[in-house]
């Protein structure tokens, strides 16, 4: 438009055209007002404040299929609605109306005169006389099938999606448990107890446990985090535990299997993807003389273990120096031995615990942390594996959403001999 | 609940400083991945992550710090970790990085730290 204007000469913007043309052009446009209401893209009506019709096009009455003389005079405006659509006019738009003097876009359902449904967007204002007063109401009628017939598909997709995610929750839920051992296996004289908090039913997470026999008389366990979230996160919890339980059957040293596992993570990911667990291993082996359980714990990278002893004390078993697993070629691997004497309780949990949000709305910056858990075992000693379990699903549920990561849970307890716990 | 994570970059002659602010999780941690080979570090150098406004990091800020770690070295760079904040040198100390980042108290010392390898 501009580059026209400079080649004219720069003559003031406009209109420069001949006038004859002009002329032309609007009776083009608007040869008649009259054919302009009869015949707009829209349907026109006016009403009496009561409502009785007063006047309406000709587009409006054939989208209905009425003759004016059915109309005019003898129905109100609510006489063409469905029986909700009168309900609401009712109720909200004629009252609006009055209150408001205009109402727009309202989606309303006319009647056509063969029973038909047009659904309509309406919009109404009440023309007023000199003196303020009220004299009749204008409403323009606009058809509003696409739109509703896009709402209508976006409905259906929007149950489509709905389907999809309880697909997809159950599809996560489902493959969350085969990352889960069914059930524990019975070690005879300990006193097992699990818990899998999920905190997103959209998303696996990647926590991980087991225990499980190895040669006569020992028992492996387990349990980790791996990093993320999500289908990737889950297949490395998948490798992992089958890594650890087939390494654990070659070599039940905890060192050597976590080392086995570390090698293979490593192979499998690196780069701009590293992934990790962090993981307890412990080798489990009943002390005949002693009662109770001698254990050795290797941990790369853990979150220590909180022994909770049967004289009511409690303390975190650190493993200072272990790393994580899978993203250093050579992560060494800390242990630590402890012997589970009867009445001795051991949790083995991962950081959705400790780095749950805390207080009120459970959104604050507070998280549980380290020294909370340690104050906690200490007001629980001396307990049980059942209970300990019980007790942190408690605690849990008081963090609510809070909990924004999955938590695994593990304990055992040797429990005391019946003759004693009678003395 | 999640802060959002703010990077700010700026050079030296060390090489690049990346100030990581706020909470570096699951949610942001693909921020700093993706700001990796925008860096364009050249053999030598150092990478200092500045993590003196960082109020939380979980596994998923420890997997992006690694991967910030074998970036570096693909590079033929080093890496270093400036102001780590106390909860997060606990997180180290239990996963075991603090002897695989070394650290700094500031990205001042860091830079001062850095010495030319010749590549």
């Amino acid at each position: 438009m501009c580059e026209t204007n400079d080649e004219e000469g720069g003559g003031p913007e406009g209109d420069e055209g001949p006038v004859d043309e002009q002329a032309q052009f609007s009776a083009l446009l608007e040869d008649s007002a009259e054919d302009l209401y009869e015949h707009a893209p829209c349907g026109y009506l006016s009403t009496q404040l009561d409502g009785r019709i007063a006047k309406i096009n000709t587009t409006l009455l054939d989208w209905l299929g009425y003759q004016r003389e059915d109309l005019v005079g003898r129905k109100h405006f609510s006489d063409l609605l469905t029986v909700g659509g009168r309900l609401y006019h009712e109720t909200h738009f004629a009252p609006l109306l009055r209150m408001q003097g205009e109402i727009n876009g309202i989606a309303l359902e006319l009647k056509a005169a063969d029973g038909a449904r047009l659904p309509v967007l309406v919009t109404s204002t009440v023309k007023t006389g000199s003196d303020g007063q009220p004299l009749l109401i204008r409403t323009t009628v606009f058809d509003a099938r696409d739109r509703r017939a896009y709402e209508t598909e976006l409905l259906r997709a929007r149950r489509e999606a709905d389907q999809e995610r309880d697909r997809l929750q159950v599809l996560a839920t489902t493959l969350q448990q085969t990352l889960l051992p069914p059930a524990l296996v019975d070690v005879p004289g300990l006193d097992v107890a699990a818990h899998y908090h999920i905190a997103s039913v959209d998303q696996v997470g990647g926590d991980f446990y087991d225990l499980f026999p190895l040669a006569a008389g020992t028992w492996g366990l387990f349990l980790g985090d791996v990093c993320g979230k999500g289908a990737a996160a889950a297949a490395i919890t998948s490798l992992a535990r089958y890594t650890l339980r087939a390494a654990a059957v070659y070599d039940p040293d905890p060192v050597a299997v976590l080392g086995n596992l570390n090698t293979v993570l490593n192979h499998e990911y690196n780069g701009d993807d590293p992934r990790f667990c962090t993981v307890v291993f412990g080798l489990l082996t009943p002390d005949p003389d002693r009662g109770g359980f001698h254990i050795t714990l290797a941990s790369g990278g853990h979150p220590p273990a909180l022994l909770m002893r049967a004289d009511g004390t409690a303390d975190f078993l650190p493993t200072p120096g272990g790393q994580l697993i899978g993203v250093l070629r050579d992560a060494h691997i800390a242990t630590t031995t402890v012997h589970l004497v009867p009445g001795d309780t051991l949790l083995l949990h991962t950081d959705g615990l400790t780095e749950a949000h805390t207080g009120p709305t459970a959104g604050g910056d507070d998280r549980y942390g380290d020294d909370a858990l340690l104050d906690f075992g200490r007001a629980l000693a001396p307990t049980t594996a059942s209970s300990t379990i019980s007790a942190v699903r408690d605690l849990l549920d008081t963090f609510g959403s809070g909990v924004e990561d999955d938590t695994a849970l593990l304990a055992i307890h040797a429990p005391q001999p019946p003759s004693e716990e009678q003395q | 609940m999640t802060k959002h994570l703010t990077l700010r970059t700026r050079t030296t002659t060390a090489g690049p400083v990346v100030e990581i602010a706020g909470d570096l999780d699951y949610d942001t941690a693909d921020k700093v991945r993706a700001a990796l080979p925008g860096l364009g570090l050249r053999p030598g150098q150092q990478l200092v992550l500045d993590l003196a406004g960082l109020s939380f990091c979980d596994s998923s800020g420890i997997t992006v710090l690694i991967a910030a770690r074998n970036h570096a070295l693909a590079a033929g760079a080093s890496i270093a970790l400036a102001a780590v904040p106390d909860r997060v040198s606990r997180i180290f100390r239990i996963v075991g990085l603090a002897q695989v980042f070394p650290t700094h108290p500031t990205a001042a010392a860091a830079e001062a730290a850095w010495r030319p390898t010749g590549g």
